[in-house]
């Protein structure tokens, strides 16, 4: 744990309907780190997500993302601080009546005031550090599961931004795809310095990329350490999660 | 911004740009401007951007660099990066991964021949389609009445609640404002000629052979036929029609069929409803303004409306039910993967539906004046 911490939640309780999916969950997540939060299928992961990017306000607890309350700002300074976070959602999410690079570029064109020249290139840069070089004007629905995702990616990368949260990246994509997208996500954070959090349960990429891991269960934070430290661990569902599948 | 600052050696014809600060977003199209500026001076022949005191280089940085260079080759002049730190290296590198600039060029607009050509392609497809389509209903409604086949449990009487049952407020509240306004009209022209009880004649055909079932059909369009659209749209979009393809379940018979049976059933009966709501209107118009009698009002419109007035305004109604159930599920189900195809399906039904609507009641119209009845 290197640097200086830009996100942490303390006791915080998320769910829907006022009935908790996840209780009393303290963490901390560092400038620089790549972490997977992991878990079995409605184990509360993505809806923890949800609560640090802003979407459903915790039942309990506080969300302290680089160094300011999400749930104490007003909307517009929520979304001020939120430009400095990028968001892969587990559905892709991309306007389906934009083309690919309309799609990555659109937050840079409604956000700064760069020279549109400068826009199409980064967005072509970011397109072809995703794999997408070369399929910038086609729709997303021409795209496969695996290049949506990618594309995905790449927009929320597009304002370099200082974390990136990604629901289940590589849920669905065949191995050597997923491979590429790991490849992808440590790249952006050796040479952009970005932070990552990973929501997923792909064992192999969960290897592949993690610095860190949080396992959640029963409601609540089953353990945190290292993967090795993880898959040591004699904790039952921590236990099943890494070799169950294993076996 | 950066503070960039650039010394160029005229000798060597070399301008030198040493940056100070972060190469990011807030500075990167002032940095843009200053490359953009020197890589086209004619008196420079190369540009060498040193590093040494630079900051942070985020994407945007690497995208001014990586066009400038890309702008000076294609004038035979060179661009430099001295002073690189690791970071830099591994910043500028992102291109490298990112691979050549190899964008995809968009198609050329097409002429004015190619595209009244694509149009008409697209009408007779669009037709071809409708064709298969009512073909497909005609077969799967065949099979649901000889029983070889059932309608999804519950799914008809609860396509009628909906369509129907829901309906009623509107269509009361429209088709007696439609009589009240109807009355005013008749009640100031054929008054003042002394023919006020005539009013309830011309309400009362009125009511049953143009205004109840028109009225009616335009409601349904605007509330069940735009509603059928972008929920057969939605479907087609989130691959639920496709599901069922793959189940080997007829999407006809179990989407289509119910909205389009319960439109068959509903639309006649808000008709006959609207008539009887209409003529009451106009009933009490006319008691209130010129004091007709409700009763002799009520006889003059038992006594001028036959029979084939309700069949003239009944059969128009289905066949307004067609015409809508038709045209919201051909376009729905002609919805694409995108998003924007629900709104212009619905958009389509609604504005395909009153053309036909008005252009068969104008046909039926004339046939039956020639006809006389």
């Amino acid at each position: 744990m290197t640097g200086d911490v830009l996100l942490s939640c303390k006791g915080v309780t998320v769910g829907y309907d006022d009935s908790p999916v996840l209780s009393g969950v303290d963490l901390e997540i560092h400038r620089g780190e790549i972490v997977t939060l992991l878990g079995g299928s409605g184990c509360g992961k993505s809806t923890l997500l949800r609560a640090i990017t802003g979407l459903l306000a915790p039942l309990s607890g506080t969300v302290t993302l680089l160094g300011r309350d999400v749930y104490a700002l007003t909307e517009d300074e929520r979304r001020a601080l939120l430009r400095h976070t990028g968001m892969a959602f587990q559905r892709d999410a991309l306007f389906s009546a934009l083309p690919v690079i309309d799609n990555v570029a659109l937050p840079l064109r409604e956000l700064t005031r760069l020279p549109e020249t400068v826009i199409c290139e980064i967005a072509r840069i970011k397109l072809g550090l995703v794999g997408l070089a070369g399929l910038e004007h086609r729709l997303p629905a021409s795209l496969s599961g695996g290049q949506r995702k990618r594309a995905a990616l790449a927009r929320a990368s597009i304002l370099d931004p200082e974390i990136i949260f990604c629901d289940e990246p590589s849920a669905g994509l065949d191995p050597v795809v997923a491979a590429e997208l790991d490849d992808t996500l440590r790249r952006f954070r050796d040479a952009l310095g970005v932070t990552i959090v990973v929501v997923t349960h792909e064992l192999a990429s969960i290897r592949a990329i993690a610095d860190r891991a949080i396992m959640f269960g029963d409601g609540h934070v089953l353990a945190e350490g290292t993967v090795a430290e993880l898959e040591d661990s004699s904790e039952e569902g921590v236990y099943t999660f890494f070799h169950a599948r294993a076996s | 911004m950066p503070v960039a600052v650039t010394h160029v050696d005229r000798r060597t014809r070399t301008a030198t740009v040493a940056l100070r600060g972060d190469l990011v977003i807030p500075t990167a199209q002032a940095m843009y401007g200053q490359l953009r500026g020197l890589a086209r001076r004619r008196d420079v022949r190369g540009v060498i951007v040193d590093f040494a005191d630079a900051g942070r280089v985020d994407t945007s940085g690497i995208a001014v660099v990586s066009l400038v260079q890309r702008m000076m080759a294609k004038s035979g002049k060179r661009l430099e990066l001295v002073g690189l730190g690791e970071k830099h290296r591994a910043a500028l590198e992102l291109v490298q991964h990112a691979g050549p600039a190899r964008l995809e060029r968009e198609a050329e607009p097409p002429g004015l021949a190619l595209r009244v050509g694509g149009a008409v392609l697209a009408y007779v497809s669009a037709c071809r389609e409708l064709g298969a389509l009512a073909i497909d209903i005609v077969r799967q409604a065949w099979r649901v009445v000889t029983r070889k086949k059932t309608l999804p449990k519950g799914a008809l009487v609860e396509q009628m609640a909906r369509m129907g049952v829901d309906a009623v407020p509107i269509v009361a509240l429209l088709g007696g404002l439609l009589g009240t306004t109807l009355a005013f009209q008749g009640v100031v022209l054929l008054h003042r000629f002394g023919a006020g009880q005539f009013v309830a004649d011309m309400i009362g055909l009125s009511m049953v052979r143009e205004f109840g079932p028109m009225m009616t059909a335009i409601i349904l369009t605007g509330r069940t036929g735009a509603a059928i659209a972008a929920e057969l749209g939605t479907m087609r979009v989130g691959a639920e029609i496709d599901a069922l393809e793959t189940m080997g379940v007829s999407p006809t018979r179990f989407l289509l069929l119910p909205r389009l049976g319960a439109l068959t059933i509903v639309q006649p009966i808000l008709s006959l409803f609207a008539m009887f709501v209409g003529i009451m209107g106009g009933m009490l118009i006319t008691a209130l303004v010129i004091h007709v009698p409700a009763a002799v009002f009520w006889d003059r419109v038992v006594d001028r409306v036959t029979l084939m007035d309700f069949i003239h305004g009944l059969g128009k109604s289905i066949a307004f039910a067609w015409i809508i159930g038709l045209a919201a599920c051909h376009l729905g189900m002609r919805a694409t993967a995108d998003t924007t195809s629900v709104g212009n399906a619905t958009t389509r039904t609604v504005v395909a539906s009153v053309f036909f609507i008005i252009l068969v009641d104008a046909i039926v119209a004339t046939l039956a004046s020639l006809g006389g009845t």
